[in-house]
């Protein structure tokens, strides 16, 4: 006899959309109440472009500031992407909403990709401050290559740091302290994908990792775009590798999902 | 001498159970993950930015770092320690007993230190191996009271965060705050040289002295010259173990008094 199945409803472009601006919409107002997530998006950034600043003048390679002040705000962005993904899950078992929304017809990866995409709009504050301090405390220059081919790679970067967020999130359905492993995962994600630090001064092996990550894609793309260098190819690198990790979010989804249903472990706090 | 022996139970026994309470919902993995593998690859991230840049040698960020570790488990540990007891509304069962606050709180704190020094010995032992730093006999000597000064002090620290958690609700911001200051203002990621003048305030944070003595140890200091690194670090860590005790104690009295003590 076979198992019965949940019942998952099929969802359209026009519902797609829906769900995302309304899905963003409420956990960027969720997430714009929350001291944690606020305060973490203030002083993070704050930090790493410090450290970044005295770093590269200590260097002596005060001309690549505005280099040190994009790669420190792409690194608050991913960490507040990282913290907001462990929280994705963490926080709908706190609430006690994880099996509602587990058992409503829609599937979940549209309920946790709005949570994904929402803690990198928020973190995208990161790089806004990193630049703002840069400007005013260390007397950046915000001498951009192109400023609107830029706006337009840090937004496919943005993308590609929610989809990393997101395939987390998939996984962390089954992790009892989601948030946790979460934060051990900002400096090894970050260094791969060249944020602060190029990856060619990494060990050769790790070059084949870095490649598969849209975040290292998306990285390049923003760093080439303040520079100057080629953008596109690393922007469409970004966004098909990012369309890959929605396919695996989705896979690793039904199938931890499943497992979680299997062993009752789903709202295990 | 019954009521020390009393005392020292409590505060072994205690803080063991309150650990392994606390930590019911962790696994090795998770354990591996969040206390071993993430200090280690925090440490790897400055060791390359630092390469790239030029501007120190490994063993610079390696030692700073390392000493910098017990932050994860400290920082973290010390406020999870208070505040999950409020959070897992046992908070009230534990201040409705008669014993001594300072031994019971003291006793939470121990855990930490003993996970501390785990903690630091492994992100030590296996930076030297991946990043082939060299370390001689008598320098790794010279290390060990550098690192339990810094941990013991961070420690402190730690619970001066947790007791913060009596009152505040959202107490992981203070902790991310606090371990982000540590990360910036210490000195384990900026050569001396380079240290601007404000960042002098670091002076008062834990484990800023013990990565000034690191530091000393790779330039040479014997161990007469490391002494007043040590006394400061201890120092600090006093001053933060009285801040705890005294917000501990106000704080239960003031959620006492309002009815607030399990308000999460």
């Amino acid at each position: 006899m076979s198992e019965p199945r949940p019942y998952v409803e099929r969802v359209g472009p026009y519902r797609f959309l829906r769900l995302m601006a309304i899905g963003v919409r409420t956990h960027v107002l969720y997430m714009s109440r929350s001291p944690l997530q606020l305060g973490e998006a203030v002083v993070t950034p704050v930090v790493f472009a410090t450290l970044a600043f005295y770093l590269f003048r200590a260097g002596g390679q005060g001309d690549q500031l505005l280099q040190a002040s994009v790669g420190a705000g792409l690194m608050g962005t991913w960490s507040s992407v990282l913290s907001g993904s462990g929280a994705a899950v963490q926080n709908q078992r706190w609430l006690g909403t994880m099996e509602t929304l587990v058992a409503a017809p829609t599937p979940l990866v549209l309920t946790l990709l709005p949570i994904t995409v929402s803690t990198a709009l928020v973190g995208s504050y990161s790089m806004a401050a990193t630049l703002l301090w840069g400007v005013v405390l260390f007397g950046v220059p915000l001498t951009f290559a192109d400023p609107l081919i830029f706006v337009v790679a840090l937004l496919v970067c943005l993308l590609a740091l929610g989809v990393v967020g997101l395939l987390l999130a998939s996984t962390f359905v089954f992790l009892r302290n989601a948030n946790a492993l979460a934060n051990s995962l900002t400096y090894p994600i970050a260094m791969l994908s060249g944020m602060l630090v190029p990856i060619s001064v990494l060990p050769e092996w790790t070059r084949p990792i870095s490649w598969v990550l849209p975040t290292e894609w998306g990285t390049r793309a923003v760093t080439t775009a303040a520079g100057g260098g080629e953008v596109i190819l690393p922007m469409v690198m970004a966004a098909v590798l990012g369309a890959v990790y929605v396919i695996l979010a989705l896979l690793a989804l039904a199938h931890v999902q499943d497992r979680a249903r299997r062993a009752a472990t789903l709202s295990l706090v | 001498m019954g009521r020390l022996a009393s005392s020292a139970r409590l505060v072994v026994v205690g803080g063991m159970l309150a650990y392994r309470a606390l930590f019911n919902w962790t696994t090795p993995a998770m354990f591996v993950g969040t206390l071993l593998a993430a200090p280690l690859l925090r440490l790897a991230f400055f060791v390359y930015l630092g390469r790239r840049l030029g501007i120190a040698d490994d063993r610079f960020f390696v030692l700073g770092n390392t000493v910098l570790a017990a932050s994860f488990v400290c920082v973290y540990g010390g406020t999870m320690a208070v505040a999950n007891e409020r959070r897992y509304g046992t908070l009230g069962a534990i201040l409705l007993s008669p014993r001594g606050r300072l031994t019971l709180w003291l006793g939470r704190a121990l855990p930490y230190v003993i996970n501390a020094i785990l903690v630091v010995a492994f992100t030590l032992g296996v930076s030297v191996l991946v990043f082939d730093v060299e370390l001689a006999p008598g320098e790794l000597l010279a290390l060990v009271p550098v690192f339990l000064a810094g941990i013991v002090s961070c420690a402190a620290f730690g619970l001066t965060l947790g007791a913060i958690g009596l009152r505040a609700r959202d107490v992981f911001l203070t902790a991310n705050v606090a371990a982000s200051l540590l990360l910036l203002l210490t000195g384990a990621n900026i050569p001396a040289s380079a240290l601007p003048g404000w960042m002098a305030v670091g002076r008062a944070l834990p484990l800023t002295h013990s990565v000034a003595a690191t530091q000393a140890i790779t330039e040479g200091s014997g161990p007469a010259e490391l002494l007043p690194y040590l006394g400061w670090e201890l120092a600090v860590g006093l001053g933060y173990a009285t801040l705890a005790c005294l917000l501990l104690r106000y704080f239960e009295y003031g959620s006492r008094r309002r009815g607030t003590l399990d308000t999460v």
